[in-house]
């Protein structure tokens, strides 16, 4: 009797632990189910900034790239042109330094020397060239009042340097300032022909 | 060109600071180019400040250094100075006077301009109303920078202001368009760290190759900086008005420029203005920072930065209390914020962009953009008196609400302010954290914003 009575009480604890543990499983169950539902979004949002931040930082260093390889071969290029444009110029230059002076080259002689005097404000004038042009130079001056020769030449490749015989200006119409004052519009045009500026 | 002008004189009356005074000179034209020959051959270039009883006054931009009055030549080129300009220009570093600083050969130019530029013909200004995204949050919410407007940053010195300037220049971009978009930095008496700094960090960002640079270091002649901003917006001028791009440019720092005028206008003997300023120290600047906007019938646009900063942190200042009369507001550097580390540490509070309305909204940022921008400006603002409060009753002393203002400040410095100097915000993201910061407010306090619009973005924590 005290057995059975026994028996009975064990068998009602259990039932009830039974029951009591099934329903704390069931509860961290849709405790368990309520956190990953509730975190699915977050999971998402997080997932989507990751992606984002994945593509931009991807963006970023697509844009360096291509910016440094432009950038390197758009020097490469200039580099390439540079050369060409000097090439042209040293060419260039030979030329005019051979260039036969007779004929128009005392003309030019003359206008260069009106040139400078106009600017100079003064027919007083001392006038220096370089050897080859000394001749042209000399008997070009007949036609200019109050100039003179200087006994000093330079080195040039053709032209006049005109100073006022007080010695205070000073006017350089050699053919190689006439070059560097017009050198940007001739690499300019030298460029043009290579396709580049047009 | 031609072959007018170049004639050079050898008397050399004297040698003052700055400026060379010759003599017997005729036919000189008031900031005539001028080439300066010393005993040893080098040359340097000046520019006519005065003519007149056959003397000129040279302001020679390199310095007079080892300059003497025998053996040292002038040369007038007759012709004032000029920017070579063509689109090659863009990607390429040059110094303060627009000489190639990157081992270039000078680029191949498609026209020559007048560094001093030309008026712009007020009736034939466009308003400024698009919208630049800087990717940098207080810039873009709180401080909007619009196509064609002139903005500058006050800073002080030491502060983080060429880290948010080489920012910009790396991120900023119009959106909503496939205009060209350019940046000019012009670099004005930085040091040389900071110059390798700007050099590097566009080169690395690969946004060199929308970019010019124009690099006056601190050890180049001070005169030199005169010439720098100039020849700078003569390039922005040319790539906005004439190639149709929008260029943005950032001038650092202007206050080295105001400092090379100081020095030529003592060395001029003029009678000085305020701080030893000269008195046309505001129309000087004026013909800098009026350089910028968009003209009718034009695609372009030039937008200026320019960045000074202010001794001993004084607002008022000559140099930023005559640069606030020219321009469209000024952002503002905090010496606070700065100390605490935020970067970038602009006190929203003292900072405006005035033509922000009309390149925000809807069809330029989002329709909330104005509303919440006001919103988190008023509660920064209590909250900043919340601090105040706090410092004297203590926090127990607080309500519940000024805890909350409290919050929305920290959530202010330390999430909307505080951004990483390679971190590039969208516009979305920045009003996303403007929202998230409005948020902390219980609904009751939003009082500048459409129910629509607290409806649709607030989200309640």
């Amino acid at each position: 009797m005290a057995n059975s009575a026994l028996e009975t009480t064990i068998s009602k604890i259990l039932e009830q632990t039974e029951k009591s543990v099934i329903s704390n499983v069931e509860s961290a169950l849709n405790e368990s189910l309520k956190t990953l539902d509730d975190s699915v979004p977050k999971l998402e949002q997080e997932y989507d900034k990751i992606i984002a931040d994945g593509k931009k930082e991807a963006d970023k260093i697509e844009k360096q790239i291509i910016g440094s390889a432009d950038i390197e071969a758009r020097n490469k290029q200039l580099i390439a042109l540079e050369d060409a444009v000097s090439k042209v110029f040293s060419k260039a230059l030979d030329q005019i330094a051979n260039t036969d002076r007779s004929g128009d080259y005392s003309n030019l002689i003359k206008t260069m020397i009106e040139e400078a005097t106009k600017i100079l404000g003064t027919s007083e004038i001392s006038v220096s060239t370089n050897a080859k042009d000394k001749d042209v130079v000399q008997s070009t001056l007949s036609q200019f009042s109050g100039a003179e020769m200087s006994s000093e030449t330079i080195d040039c490749l053709g032209g006049v340097v005109v100073k006022s015989k007080d010695g205070a200006m000073r006017f350089d119409n050699t053919i190689d300032a006439r070059i560097e004052r017009l050198k940007p519009l001739i690499r300019k045009e030298i460029a043009s022909k290579f396709g580049v500026g047009e | 060109m031609t072959a007018e002008g170049g004639v050079q004189y050898s008397k050399i009356a004297e040698i003052k600071g700055p400026l060379v005074i010759v003599d017997d000179v005729e036919n000189a034209a008031f900031d005539e180019l001028v080439e300066v020959e010393t005993k040893d051959g080098e040359r340097r270039l000046g520019k006519v400040l005065e003519v007149g009883n056959g003397k000129a006054i040279v302001q020679v931009f390199e310095g007079t250094t080892g300059l003497s009055i025998a053996g040292t030549n002038a040369k007038f080129v007759g012709k004032v100075m000029e920017m070579p300009v063509s689109r090659e220009v863009l990607g390429r570093v040059f110094d303060g006077l627009g000489r190639p600083k990157d081992g270039l050969p000078d680029p191949i130019a498609d026209k020559f301009i007048d560094i001093n530029g030309e008026p712009m013909n007020p009736e034939q200004r466009e308003y400024p109303k698009d919208f630049i995204q800087t990717g940098v949050s207080v810039i873009d919410g709180m401080i909007t920078l619009v196509r064609g407007q002139k903005l500058p940053i006050f800073s002080g010195s030491g502060m983080s202001h060429n880290l948010l300037a080489a920012q910009i220049a790396r991120q900023a971009s119009v959106i909503g368009t496939q205009d060209d978009f350019a940046v000019v930095f012009a670099a004005i008496g930085v040091q040389y760290s900071e110059a390798e700094y700007f050099r590097r960090s566009l080169e690395e960002s690969g946004a060199l190759k929308r970019s010019v640079l124009f690099l006056n270091t601190a050890d180049d002649p001070a005169i030199e900086r005169i010439i720098t901003p100039r020849v700078a917006l003569t390039v922005a001028e040319y790539l906005a008005f004439e190639l149709g791009m929008h260029v943005l440019v950032i001038l650092t720092d202007m206050t080295n420029y105001a400092e090379a005028l100081r020095e030529i206008s003592a060395a001029r003997e003029e009678v000085p203005g305020r701080k030893g300023y000269p008195g046309y120290l505001y129309t000087d600047l004026s013909t800098i920072y009026e350089r910028a906007g968009k003209l009718n019938g034009k695609k372009g646009s030039v937008t200026q930065v320019p960045i000074l900063s202010m001794p001993s942190d004084d607002i008022t200042h000559p140099i930023p209390d005559l640069t606030g009369y020219i321009t469209e507001g000024q952002i503002v550097l905090g010496r606070d914020l700065f100390r605490q580390g935020v970067y970038p540490p602009v006190n929203i509070l003292m900072s405006l962009s005035r033509l922000m309305k009309d390149g925000i909204g809807e069809g330029s940022t989002r329709a909330d953009h104005g509303e919440i921008s006001n919103q988190v400006y008023d509660a920064y603002s209590r909250a900043q008196e919340v601090r105040a409060l706090a410092g004297i009753v203590g926090k127990a002393g607080l309500t519940e609400i000024d805890l909350k203002y409290m919050d929305v400040g920290d959530v202010f410095e330390n999430e909307f302010l505080t951004q990483a100097t390679d971190e590039n915000r969208t516009i979305e993201e920045t009003l996303g954290i403007l929202w998230k910061i409005v948020s902390k407010l219980p609904k009751n306090e939003i009082t500048k914003i459409k129910d629509k619009y607290v409806e649709q973005y607030y989200k309640e924590e």
